[in-house]
Parts: structure tokens; sequence; C-alpha cells
């Protein structure tokens, strides 16, 4: 690790009020008996990446959150949200509205290449990220857990700034799975991030190094704007009423439930971006 | 699941690897059962040696036997086994040094077991067999799932060294004839067992006052206390559930977090010196620790996930680790 349990605990109450404090005071994780979850989660990073993210949620990127309501306080759930901003800021401050609005700890679906990367993948992990691979996603569900899922993947984050809120390749293995795991699917549209690092180009890694890392985005601004964050939470798509677990193995239906995710956070992108206007800053 | 019933008495079990310690934690906890008959204990010791391990026990018979001899390992079955009336054996003889490979090792890990079932198909006696397989087997690569479960992809890779090839080779030698014939076959894949004479990479690692380990990455793992394995083998002796589990140990905790548990000082370095410094203090200490055939799981994190053996078997690991060090802040 970067650092101890008990220094990250020691920034964690440095970093965080009185109020902030409370919020994750009582965290629910399942200690496999050394403090860490079999994921590596460690509540102490958990607290402090709590503080560290909520100064940037509230006083850096000034989000505003619509709906978080829809989040369900305890159960499988899968909360399916738009990728953009070339950095992954927008799944630190979709996990920190998340633990602000429900006081659980989102889990955090990676690429397969981010648990490769030094440092970053660790720290991550303590924090409550998990590599996407499906045997992950399954033993997160059937422990209860809430997802975050960025369907998108790599090309919602790196796509060019002339495609910014057109959804990109919309993949179906959340939809699949939140079947099989009996979750409701929340639909997120984060409005903003695509303006914080506009991406102008890219240099794609050869293939060897790709594992490590995909490609390395040129950006307009060597780091993110201080833009408005705006999060839209619609209402659950009720999967487990909706279809059955062995629907799972239906490529159609999977596909459908897919769909319909999509166009869900399709409509809150569009109520958000005209509810934004150009006030992109304000 | 219900778990499945357990046998009330067995006339004989035989225990292979007997003077290693999990064997020999094994024997004295047969013995202690009496539910059990009799024990034969087999181990390539000589028999004096084991004769002085386990003196004044009544109900147990030593014999020093080579299994990897298939001509040896008949007669032990056809002769001292079936008189004693064994039912189960218990098979948790494997080659423990990494450093040694070649035909004779193989035949110890391989050839030793598919020679136990085939002799057991044919057996008057024998009705079970149990084979202490490890967690080694599995495959450990950045984008499969942290939580092991049975069916995981094995290390299948031409570059695996033998410790590992034999071993995968082994386990698949023991799956394959799962319900082909009358035999009960159990396969139980452990957890690395942390503690001396088990043949534990991790325990070799940790034997040495500073573990370097690579920077930036700090994996969660699962260790399984020599209690607990010994505990696991018994249970499946008695039960009568077939097939392959996970056993998991009590304990799962990032590499960091052991190595500072077991009163070591961990210091990160690139992981590209790792290799090269270990090979050295392997050639100067002639330790057992290879980083080479450990690189992956020092990176990515691997837990197995022991729920069908709780609820198949009706057993879980209960017993920790007795970690050296006081519990780190």
């Amino acid at each position: 690790m970067p650092f101890p349990p008990a220094l990250a605990r020691g920034l964690a109450s440095l970093l965080l009020d009185q109020e902030a404090a409370s919020q994750v005071e009582e965290l629910h994780y399942n200690d496999a008996g050394h403090g860490y979850d079999p994921f590596g989660l460690h509540p102490d990073f958990v607290r402090f990446g709590y503080g560290f993210t909520r100064t940037l949620y509230e006083r850096y990127f000034r989000v505003l959150s619509y709906g978080h309501e829809h989040l369900p306080a305890e159960g499988p759930c899968v909360v399916a949200c738009n990728h953009s901003g070339s950095l992954p800021t927008d799944g630190m401050m979709l996990w920190t509205d998340i633990v602000r609005h429900t006081g659980r700890i989102p889990r955090a679906i990676a690429d397969h290449f981010v648990p490769t990367l030094p440092w970053i993948g660790t720290l991550f992990a303590r924090g409550g990220m998990v590599g996407g691979s499906r045997g992950n996603v399954q033993a997160l569900l059937r422990a209860g857990e809430l997802l975050m899922i960025f369907p998108e993947g790599v090309p919602g984050i790196g796509k060019h700034f002339r495609d910014r809120y057109n959804l990109q390749k919309w993949r179906v293995g959340h939809a699949e799975l939140a079947m099989r795991g009996g979750a409701p699917i929340v639909p997120v549209a984060l409005v903003g991030a695509e303006e914080q690092m506009p991406q102008i180009g890219r240099i794609n890694l050869p293939k060897g190094l790709q594992g490590a890392l995909p490609y390395i985005p040129l950006t307009a601004t060597p780091l993110p704007l201080p833009v408005r964050y705006r999060f839209y939470y619609g209402e659950p798509i009720p999967i487990p009423d909706d279809y059955s677990r062995a629907d799972a193995d239906d490529p159609d239906k999977v596909r459908e439930a897919a769909a319909r995710v999509e166009a869900a956070v399709d409509a809150l992108l569009k109520r958000g971006l005209a509810e934004r206007g150009d006030r992109i800053f304000a | 699941m219900s778990p499945r019933k357990s046998r009330k008495k067995l006339t004989g079990v035989m225990v292979t690897g007997a003077t290693t310690p999990i064997g020999e934690g094994l024997v004295r906890s047969l013995l202690a059962d009496e539910r059990v008959g009799k024990v034969l204990a087999v181990a390539l010791e000589p028999e004096e040696s084991g004769r002085t391990l386990f003196a004044h026990a009544d109900r147990l018979v030593y014999k020093s036997v080579d299994l990897g001899r298939s001509r040896r390992a008949h007669n032990l079955l056809f002769g001292p086994a079936r008189d004693m009336g064994i039912e189960v054996i218990l098979h948790t003889a494997m080659h423990r040094d990494p450093s040694h490979h070649g035909r004779k090792v193989r035949s110890q890990n391989v050839g030793a077991l598919r020679t136990l079932l085939d002799l057991s198909e044919r057996h008057p006696t024998i009705r079970r067999v149990v084979f202490k397989s490890c967690a080694e087997v599995y495959q450990v690569q950045y984008d499969l799932p942290v939580l092991v479960t049975e069916d995981h992809p094995l290390n299948m890779s031409s570059g695996a060294p033998q410790w590992i090839r034999d071993r995968v080779e082994a386990d698949l030698t023991a799956c394959a004839r799962m319900g082909l014939n009358r035999t009960e076959i159990v396969v139980l894949r452990m957890a690395e067992i942390l503690a001396p004479g088990c043949g534990s990479q991790l325990f070799d690692y940790l034997d040495s006052a500073v573990c370097l380990r690579p920077a930036g990455f700090d994996p969660m793992m699962n260790v399984l206390s020599l209690y607990d394995a010994v505990s696991v083998l018994e249970a499946a002796t008695f039960h009568e559930g077939v097939g392959l589990f996970n056993v998991a140990g009590a304990d799962t905790l990032p590499l960091s977090a052991a190595i500072r548990r077991w009163g070591r000082m961990p210091i990160p370095l690139p992981g590209t010196l790792l290799n090269p410094l270990y090979r050295a203090r392997r050639r100067v200490r002639g330790s057992e620790f290879s980083y080479g055939m450990n690189r992956r799981r020092f990176h990515y994190a691997t837990v197995l996930d022991d729920t069908r053996l709780q609820e198949e078997l009706d057993w879980r690991a209960h017993n920790p680790i007795a970690w050296p060090a006081a519990s780190p802040a």
C-alpha cells in the first residue's frame, strides 16, 4: 500500500468535519477478518477517500444531485451511468454522491487494466473498486452490494470532444448480470464532465503496452476545469420483476434490458442538458 | 443445500506423507478419534524414524514406501492396507521443494496418485480417496475474478515450473476419475498452509527479516492454518460428500499486512528487481522461495471461495494463523 490504514484514518480525520465524519462512521462492509473485505476494501481508506473527494465534490465541481432518493438503502443494485471527462473524476464524484446520500459504499466496477496500475489500482481497491470480471460482479451482487457500472467503458471516457453527450456503444453485461443477481438498475446521467477536459486527440499505445493503459489522451487542458457536475438519477428499472434469472441466458432479453437502461440514461442526459443550458461553470 | 451424512465408524484409514507436519498432525488426530479403527501411516522416511515419531500408538502401523514405484504401492495396498481393512486413503504426499525436478519428482507427485486411484478401483476394502491439492493450481491474472471458485481457470501455462505443472496434472488426474467408478474421490484445493515443512512458498518468503515486494501492489491473499488443514482432511474422511472443494483459511489479508503480522519489514521495490534478488537469495541461502513462481500472485488478488465446501461438507475454517507480531496499526 502507499500508506498503512492508520495513516488513512489520520488523514481522514483531518479532511472530514464532524458532519461528514458521522456520515462515514458506521460503514457496513464484509470484514474478512483483518479489517479488509475479500476484494481489498478497508473502511479507513473509504473514509480517507470520502474526505479527499468531498473537497472536490463540494468546492471544485460543486456537484448538484437530483433524484438520489431512487437509490435503494439496501440490497443488490446496479447504478449505470454515462462515462466522460478524460480522467475518471466522474466515477469519483458519483462514488462520493452515493456515499453522501445513502451511507453505502458503492463498488465501482473498473476496466480490466485498472488493477494493473501500480498504486492507483491498490488505492482504488481499498476504496471499494473491483476489476470488471464477471465473477467479481456476480459475487458482489450475491453479497447485496451496490455497484457502479459505466456500460460505455473506456470508449465513453475517451471519446472526442465533438462526440460529447452522445452515448458510445452501450455494452450489455450489466443487464445480464443484474438479471442473474436479481438486482434493479438505477440509471444515472452526469452532465458537466464532458467539458472538464476536452479531448482533441489520442496516442494509441502499441498492443504490448495496452494491458497497462489503452491510450494516452491529448486534451485541451492539462487538468480538469472547475465545471459544475449535475447528477440525475432515474427511477429504478425493476429487473427482478420484469425478467427471470433464466432470461439472463436469452440474448434478446438481455439486449432489451440494456436498451431500456441506455434509453433511460439518454433521456436523463437530455433533461439535464436542457436544464443546464449554457451554464457550464455555474 | 443440506450437508450429506457422515460415516460413524471406519475400520482403517491410510495417510500418505505421514512424516510431514500435516501428515503427522492428521495421523495423531485420527488416532485420537475413536471412530477410526486403525491408521496406516505411509512415508518415504525409514521405518525407525516413523516408529520414533509415532511411538506408543498401538492402533498405528507405519510403512516406509516410495509410492512413485507402482509395484511397491501395489504391495502396500494389497498387503497391509487390505489386511487392516483400510477404507479411506488420505493422500497428502507431494514433493515440496520447487528447486527439485525431473522424472522421480514427477512420479512422486503425479504417478503415485495415479497408481493409488488405479488400485483403489479394484481394491476390496478401499472406498474413498481424499487428495490434498492446493490453490497454486489456479491461474492468477489481472482480468480474472478475485474470488476463486472451483471452476476458475487452472494454470496450464507451458512456462510454469514443474512444481506447478505436477500439481495441476495430479489435480486433474483425480478430477477426471470422479464418477467413473465406485471409488469416492474428494479433491481439496487448499489455500496456502502457512506453516513450516508444508511446502509453503509464503512461509519461506516470510522467513527473511526483510521482505521485498513489488512497489505499488498489495494483493489480497488467503492463508490456512495447519490446524485447519488437518481438520478439513479429517472432516473429508468421515463425510460422504464427494467432488472438488476449495478450502479457504480463516485469514484473508493483503500481502503487506501478512508481512507486518509476521513481524517482518515490507520493502517495496520495482517488480523487475525482485526476481534477480530472490534468485540470488536462493543461491546464497538455499531457500525454497521462488519469486518467479509467485510473481503474479504478488501483484493480483486471489482469495479462495469455499462456499461449496461449507454447503456440502459443512466445514469452514475456524482457526486463524498464530501471527507472531501484534496487530499492526
